[in-house]
């Protein structure tokens, strides 16, 4: 076996332990469910692309996204709980490359984020199923979006977990971060009604692509402004990359 | 063919030269032990031997291998345990163990055997379904020590792996390393724990501030810079009889107690004992015991660094 898929298939095991797994469908599960239904007495309903979209429905598709940034940031953490536990040191010293643990950290990231992603779909189709209007472009434009959000967000993570020693300050930067993306972004709400300077501010948020792509993609309405900022999420995605690939090899044992 | 030859080799931190200009030769088969006190250079040493950093200059060559040009070739064929704590908190002990062995491309099945001896060998069996972040710390450092037999190594490198063990789990991964070492396998060893490096070494180093001060096999050393002997006697007269009998001689030490004791340590214990006995016959004097001591390897190693401070400061 190739030694990136080793180190894969390593993270993996780490990682996708059964409490991650159900946290990984608990938290969108109440979001849809609860807070989804609960909020259709204030939101009766969303316009997306002219088109009536019930807000659970525009919330479950928002939180397919939301989900892949939240389990993309968690795995993400392999690299802090590596170099927290020793392990990176002790990877290093065995028969692997700095190249091949980055790599095999951004494909066990990306596989994360595509099982989130495949999760919320299965667990939240039934609330979307009546709005769907998947084409045979479409898919790949979600699943584009899914494994460039998953490099985006686990390359963010890695930079975070090179570059914090302390466990309090790595939890302030990943949380703040967390919540500031998760809320700054179109996943919750649509950019229209919010108040123009916030609107604006989500925008700046990768987020916001990733959930627009997504949308897209599942309700139809591909329109020139989603490949701009499939673009732009392609662009960011490629920049954190590099960058986090620069800073992993720099770690000092 | 030496499996470890360094030559020259140093590593700078800014100003601060951590390692300095040392050598190393070590020979396959030979379990060398790497003595210093803390903050003395031994785990950067052993950080550069095992490619993880790299040297400022200096050359280095593991089995046969250009370190500084192909560490990854070097890697795949020595086996590391670390100084610090290397594990996977959520992972069982077998689980860790055979995932271990899957990361280093041991097939499945003999993975599985391993583990299974390992666990044996170092008394892990009943842990095996224990999550690692249960363990105790002892626990935790007998499967990092174990782990690390998962896969097959030319030279292993050991930085303090006694940390946190018990004596018995001790006593038991030294017998388990003069055995691996009785077969064959190269064993570089830092401890600061010098009885180990006396039970398990047949060639040891000394380093101090980053300079090695000393280097052979521990009886060598001990011959060579073990001058000091340490003669004890117990009398039955009390202290102030035998301090005043003996009054004047150097190197003498009386301590009261059940009789006075006598404690010399002197690089000429002879010339110094017959004085001592001449002195207490003369004064009534008789005594109930006598024991002589030789230079421990601990002995040595206080000296050696005793003797580089001095020179140092004078």
């Amino acid at each position: 076996m190739h030694p990136v898929l080793r180190l894969v298939n390593r993270n993996l095991t780490v990682s996708l332990n059964p409490g991650f797994l159900i946290w990984q469908v608990l938290f969108p599960l109440i979001y849809i469910f609860v807070v989804g239904f609960a909020y259709t007495s204030l939101i009766p309903g969303v316009t997306y692309n002219g088109e009536h979209v019930t807000y659970p429905a525009f919330l479950a598709t928002g939180m397919i996204g939301f989900n892949i940034m939240n389990s993309t940031l968690v795995s993400g953490l392999i690299i802090w709980n590596d170099r927290r536990h020793g392990m990176f040191e002790q990877i290093m010293s065995g028969p692997y490359t700095r190249m091949q643990y980055v790599l095999a950290n951004i494909c066990t990231i990306g596989t994360v984020g595509m099982i989130s992603a495949a999760l919320i779909v299965g667990v939240g189709y039934p609330v979307f199923q009546e709005s769907v209007e998947f084409t045979l472009y479409t898919i790949p434009l979600i699943v584009f979006a899914s494994v460039t959000g998953s490099v985006l967000f686990g390359s963010l993570a890695a930079i975070i977990s090179t570059r914090l020693t302390s466990s309090e300050g790595f939890n302030v930067v990943i949380n703040t971060t967390f919540i500031f993306l998760a809320f700054a972004s179109t996943a919750f709400y649509p950019a229209e009604g919010a108040p123009e300077g916030l609107g604006a501010v989500f925008y700046f948020n990768p987020l916001t692509y990733i959930v627009d792509a997504i949308r897209a993609g599942i309700f139809g309405g591909i329109t020139q402004a989603v490949f701009v900022e499939m673009a732009a999420l392609s662009a960011i995605a490629a920049t954190l990359f590099v960058v986090a690939a620069k800073m992993m090899t720099k770690v000092d044992f | 063919m030496k499996c470890i030859r360094a030559a020259a080799l140093s590593k700078e931190y800014g100003d601060t030269r951590a390692v300095d200009r040392i050598d190393l030769n070590v020979e396959p088969g030979q379990s060398f032990g790497f003595l210093g006190a803390n903050g003395a250079g031994k785990s950067t040493t052993i950080k550069m031997l095992t490619t993880l950093i790299r040297p400022t200059s200096g050359s280095l060559n593991i089995l046969g291998v250009d370190a500084l040009r192909d560490p990854l070739r070097v890697r795949r064929r020595i086996g590391v345990v670390l100084q610090q704590p290397s594990y996977e908190p959520t992972l069982s002990v077998e689980r860790s163990m055979t995932k271990y062995g899957m990361m280093w491309g041991v097939p499945g099945s003999e993975s599985r055997s391993r583990a299974e001896r390992l666990m044996r060998d170092f008394g892990l069996a009943d842990l095996r379904k224990k999550r690692n972040e249960d363990l105790s710390i002892g626990q935790r450092r007998r499967v990092q020590v174990a782990r690390e037999f998962m896969h097959d190594m030319d030279l292993l490198f050991l930085d303090e792996p006694t940390v946190g063990l018990d004596p018995a789990a001790r006593r038991e991964l030294l017998d388990y390393l003069k055995e691996k070492a009785a077969s064959g396998l190269t064993i570089f060893y830092t401890t600061h724990i010098l009885s180990e490096a006396d039970y398990l070494c047949d060639n040891i180093a000394i380093i101090q501030k980053g300079r090695i001060l000393a280097s052979d096999t521990p009886a060598a050393l001990k011959k060579r810079l073990g001058r000091q002997k340490t003669i004890t006697l117990r009398t039955n007269a009390d202290d102030h009889a035998v301090s005043a009998a003996l009054a004047g001689i150097p190197d003498c030490v009386v301590q009261t107690g059940m009789g006075a004791s006598i404690t010399i340590e002197t690089a000429k214990p002879e010339h110094i004992l017959m004085e001592v006995l001449g002195r207490l016959r003369k004064n009534g004097i008789k005594m109930r015991e006598i024991s002589a001591e030789a230079a421990t390897l601990e002995d040595i190693f206080l000296e050696t660094i005793r003797d580089a401070s001095g020179s140092e400061t004078g």
